[in-house]
């Protein structure tokens, strides 16, 4: 038990600098949202997030954990982005997870921690203008750059009802901040650049509620609900407003084929067009509510010894809820593949995936980015 | 162990290999921005009226930085004047004094500016009497510049130094005599075809003081040393100048030969206090005239600010300053950018809301600009603030 404990709190110190990757589609809003998925449900584009015990996305999926794990990954991120002003190369690292989850032992719980990004909103935009100061034209370079967003901390409860049914419970915290930094140099040096700094901080609670039952021998079904209350915002401790936040409800259903193969598919919904009004009153321009599809499967080589080297495949589509231009939807499309190792008796090893991600906003933004996601799995 | 031994160079491997920024991407704002960037704004602030004044004498006659010479140029007539004390007829060699013959002599000037567009500029340099100090006059300097006290001239052209070398007979021009106390003087003037002055290098001037070297030769066994030289440096020189007579109320003045500085004081706009950027700040003064100096040689005007406003005698700021070369005989406005001074007077315990004006070098410049006061009509100092105000972007 020392060392369970330990392992939690090496895991709650380490757990602030919360993100993922980063877009030009993380300006407007909250930022880019998060999907709360270990690197086994990315590698097959999301499709497994309901039933995996290693994702923070079904709180019943929690039961399925059969000894103390924790997980830890991290994504590095390439992007080309296009927008009427021209075209960057970006590229960043980002820490998006960490998961600790073990069962109760002598009950049918099982418990779980996990700190995973809930929306993204690290940035930096240059742009270029002309001002007329003392009756000659001067040009600037503006750069706004923000670093932070909101993520979400998990308390996760599983009630394993049967090896056919578990039920689950979450409590969620969402907490962060951004912290923008704004600067205005110009062409002309007698004119000294300026900066401002300030910090946009978030706080807020949720709750989750899912199951996950097993129909037949080939069959398993899982479903979610989640609400999450108003997010409260502030500017360097003075109060901005609220965010209502959006309810999700997801459902998804997995397929046995042998020992070997299986296929999943889901779909999630995300009311963020509550939150459309909120976001207009705090200069911002507004919120759409989102679909979120997923498909994939996976292979085990072994089935014995299913985390040696499978093969993940993955597709999803799905809207994202801050439109850059009110009324040009933006929509995502990935495809991903990924794998795992286990060692030394399975107490550790790491997972793979890598996803192509290709985003269109309209009005000429488009985005097209490589993810690469790797974790590291360890049984202590 | 084994697994958290795994765990740990996982993590490390990942790091170093992957751990990289570019973040920036371009957009077209403010259309696209969340929010505007920080909005930047112009406002003058004029002098406080009847607040700024010309005091005179920061200088002590002997501080000058350099002896200015001149021919009938607007800013000022000069003449220049050097003092040698009595010098040794004999030198030291081996432990044992040996008589000096004399076969040559070269009087050094070291010239710091001239108007090299002037062809033709010759340093004339007469003997005079040894005895003379700051309080002699111009007048009292030109009457002894005969031509039967001229010692000779010398070309110049360009900075560095300038050198009379006297020989033969010539070297009985500087013979000194029990009149003078055995001490030699010499007065310099500007001869050339237009008027233009030259600025010397004075006892004050790193080094190079008016120096007069002597060459000859010893009676000694050793023939390796028998050519022998004596030097001698100025042991006092200075400058007499006529210059136009200082300006009424209306005008500030700064420069000339005592080190005249002008205080100005202005009221800081509150409303630029405690969140304003000051994105540049330009002090305008505007001359009552054609600004006066040497062409080819500008001097500088200076700006600071003061950390406490007891009037003449102001503390200054420490290690803030703004400067501006002055161009001669024109009489548009002079801008100098003073942002960090600026600046200081919107912190939260800001220093008074004045500025000291002089020349650099301060006494040892033709360059003595006139500019209008807040008691003029127009063209009262002023100040140009162009500053920035945080506009909170990074809207949702």
């Amino acid at each position: 038990m020392r060392s369970r404990a330990g392992l939690f709190l090496v895991f709650a110190a380490t757990a602030t600098p919360l993100a993922a990757q980063s877009s030009q589609f993380g300006v407007r809003g909250l930022g880019l949202p998060m999907r709360p998925l270990s690197v086994r449900s990315t590698g097959t584009g999301g499709a497994f997030g309901l039933f995996d015990s290693e994702s923070s996305f079904n709180p019943a999926s929690i039961g399925l954990v059969g000894f103390t794990t924790a997980s830890f990954q991290t994504v590095q991120s390439w992007r080309r982005s296009v927008s009427p002003a021209g075209v960057a190369t970006a590229q960043d690292n980002r820490y998006p997870g960490i998961f600790v989850g073990a069962p109760i032992g002598g009950t049918r719980l099982a418990i779980s921690l996990s700190f995973s990004g809930y929306t993204d909103r690290n940035f930096s935009i240059a742009s270029r203008d002309t001002l007329i100061l003392r009756g000659i034209p001067v040009e600037t370079t503006d750069t706004l750059r923000s670093l932070g967003g909101v993520s979400d901390v998990r308390a996760g409860i599983a009630w394993r009802s049967s090896s056919n049914l578990q039920l689950g419970l979450g409590i969620h915290m969402l907490t962060g901040s951004n912290r923008i930094n704004s600067t205005r140099r110009f062409s002309d040096t007698t004119y000294a650049g300026a900066a401002e700094q300030f910090t946009v901080s978030y706080l807020g609670m949720g709750v989750s509620a899912g199951v996950v039952a097993r129909l037949g021998r080939a069959l398993t079904l899982a479903g979610m609900v989640r609400a999450d209350d108003k997010l409260r915002v502030e500017r360097d401790s003075t109060r901005l407003g609220t965010t209502k936040l959006p309810v999700t409800v997801s459902g998804g259903a997995r397929v046995q084929f042998g020992d070997q193969f299986q296929l999943a598919g889901s779909a999630t919904y995300r009311s963020w067009s509550s939150a459309d009004q909120d976001i207009v009153d705090q200069g911002g321009i507004g919120s759409v509510s989102t679909t979120e599809v997923n498909v994939g499967l996976e292979y085990l080589r072994d089935p014995r010894r299913p985390n040696n080297l499978p093969l993940r495949l993955g597709f999803y589509r799905s809207r994202l809820p801050f439109p850059v231009i009110r009324g040009q939807n933006i929509n995502e499309t990935g495809i991903s593949i990924g794998t795992s190792k286990r060692f030394v008796g399975d107490r550790a090893g790491f997972d793979l995936a890598v996803a192509e991600v290709w985003r269109k906003g309209g009005a000429g933004f488009t985005e097209r980015a490589t993810l690469l996601t790797v974790g590291i799995s360890v049984r202590p | 162990m084994r697994v958290f031994q795994f765990a740990a160079v996982v993590m490390m491997a990942w790091g170093l290999a992957a751990c990289q920024e570019r973040l920036t991407t371009p957009v077209d704002c403010p259309e696209l921005c969340p929010g505007n960037s920080l909005i930047v704004r112009d406002t003058t602030i004029e002098a406080i009226f009847d607040r700024d004044s010309t005091y005179t004498g920061y200088l002590r006659a002997t501080d000058i930085p350099a002896l200015l010479v001149s021919n009938g140029l607007p800013a000022g007539d000069a003449r220049a004047w050097a003092t040698f004390p009595r010098r040794s007829d004999s030198v030291t060699v081996d432990g044992l004094a040996h008589a000096l013959t004399l076969d040559s002599a070269a009087i050094t000037f070291h010239v710091l500016g001239l108007d090299k567009t002037v062809q033709g500029t010759q340093l004339a340099v007469h003997r005079i009497s040894p005895v003379i100090d700051t309080n002699t006059t111009l007048a009292a300097i030109d009457a002894q510049l005969t031509p039967e006290s001229l010692l000779g001239t010398i070309a110049v052209s360009d900075t560095g130094n300038a050198r009379l070398v006297l020989s033969g007979d010539g070297l009985l021009k500087i013979a000194l005599v029990e009149a003078d106390s055995f001490r030699l003087g010499l007065g310099l003037r500007v001869d050339a075809p237009s008027p233009t002055g030259v600025r010397i290098a004075s006892l004050n001037f790193d080094s190079r003081p008016p120096t007069m070297t002597l060459y000859g030769k010893i009676v000694i066994a050793d023939t390796s040393k028998v050519r022998q030289t004596l030097t001698a440096v100025a042991d006092s020189a200075n400058y007499a100048i006529n210059t136009p007579a200082p300006p009424g109320q209306e005008h500030l003045f700064v420069g000339g030969k005592n080190g005249s500085r002008a205080i100005i004081r202005f009221v800081a706009p509150p409303a630029l206090k405690n969140s304003a950027i000051i994105l540049r700040a330009t002090l305008e003064l505007t001359p009552a005239g054609p600004l006066l100096g040497l062409k080819g040689d500008p001097a500088a005007l200076e700006v600071r600010g003061v950390l406490a406003d007891v009037g003449a005698k102001s503390p200054y700021l420490a290690n803030l300053r703004s400067s501006l070369q002055l161009p001669v005989d024109v009489t548009t406005v002079q801008s100098i950018d003073l942002r960090e001074i600026v600046g200081t007077w919107f912190l939260t315990s800001p220093p008074p809301s004045a500025l000291v004006i002089g020349i650099n070098p301060e006494g040892g410049s033709f360059a003595r600009p006139e500019f209008f006061s807040t008691r003029s009509l127009s063209g009262r100092p002023r100040i140009r603030i162009t500053y920035a105000l945080p506009s909170q972007p990074g809207h949702p």
